[in-house]
């Protein structure tokens, strides 16, 4: 007997069909399926990993301060007039309460998506 | 497998982490025999259909690879996906299992089949048990000729075969005993005197 299986089975359990299907497992285990380009087409099938790879994040947040630095060391004047204005804007005129909810909307919606973006699945 | 040889778990961490193909081409050559083997069995004999089924194993497998917890052995999770593959494709078509079978049979390009009825003695006597075997396994539910397989055919404990179906070891219990009472009577000819 060499089906794990039948550990539970007490001697008197087993029987004639116990015997045909050992032996035809063992048969069947004796014989070893010859390859033939299986694996080959394995992975030839196989798609293309989705997953990123661990240092991209870290790097793409890297170059995009490297970048930001960048352009306020060459142009820091236009840094500059780019931030009054944006205060001038958002921060000197009054705003109106369907104003604020409209934009707390559109931000919400822009951060989940964003999320949604970088946190989607490999698959 | 010979002591020298890369272990299963240093083959999935080299394809996880390092995106390591060659790795996993090792894991597929190593397994490609018993997956085949036992969706051949599953599929009663039906090789070019068993073959479909063990590639789409494999590429389920790569894809998954980062849910295998190694809670059971690498070749136990292989049958368990390749049993859910075999039960998918099996509910999505109408098997015709008596068919194309014994065509299969003769056409086994291992040399497993033998010579059929003409041979003689013991690889006759063999071989005519393989294809009455494989008869009897179409009659038997998919849950009954899953059991069946992973139990005798790939040699599982009933806890192993339990992980591989998904299901509670009492079932597969069941569905050993009740596969086996079909068997018995559609392998008739093969009893002894007397049974």
């Amino acid at each position: 007997m060499t089906a794990n299986s039948h550990n539970a089975d007490t001697t008197a359990d087993r029987d004639w069909l116990d015997g045909l299907l050992d032996a035809d497992a063992r048969e069947a285990r004796s014989g070893y399926i010859a390859d033939g380009g299986f694996t080959a087409r394995v992975m030839q099938a196989l798609p293309l990993r989705l997953t990123l790879p661990a240092w991209r994040k870290p790097a793409i947040v890297a170059l995009w301060g490297v970048a930001l630095a960048g352009i306020s060391l060459a142009l820091p004047g236009a840094v500059l007039d780019i931030a009054r204005e944006a205060y001038r804007l958002l921060g000197a005129h009054p705003v109106s309460l369907s104003g604020m909810a409209g934009a707390i909307l559109f931000a919400g919606a822009l951060s989940w998506s964003a999320a949604a973006y970088a946190l989607r699945t490999s698959e | 497998m010979a002591s020298n040889e890369v272990s299963d778990a240093t083959l999935i961490a080299r394809a996880l982490v390092g995106d390591d193909r060659h790795a996993f081409a090792e894991l597929v050559r190593r397994h490609q025999s018993t997956v085949r083997a036992c969706l051949r069995k599953l599929t009663a004999g039906n090789h070019a259909l068993a073959d479909d089924l063990s590639q789409e194993t494999f590429v389920l497998a790569w894809r998954n690879l980062k849910s295998f917890r190694q809670e059971a052995r690498f070749s136990t999770w292989l049958y368990r996906i390749a049993t859910n593959c075999w039960l998918s494709n099996a509910r999505k078509r109408k098997e015709e299992l008596l068919g194309d079978r014994d065509d299969a049979v003769a056409e086994d390009d291992d040399g497993n089949a033998g010579d059929g009825e003409n041979a003689h003695g013991d690889h006759a006597r063999s071989a005519s048990l393989k294809i009455d075997l494989e008869r009897a396994m179409a009659v038997l539910s998919e849950g009954e000729r899953a059991a069946i397989v992973q139990c005798y055919h790939n040699d599982l404990t009933h806890e192993e075969a339990a992980y591989v179906l998904d299901c509670p070891v009492g079932t597969v219990k069941t569905h050993v005993l009740r596969g086996k009472q079909k068997l018995k009577l559609a392998m008739a000819a093969w009893a002894p005197e007397g049974n």
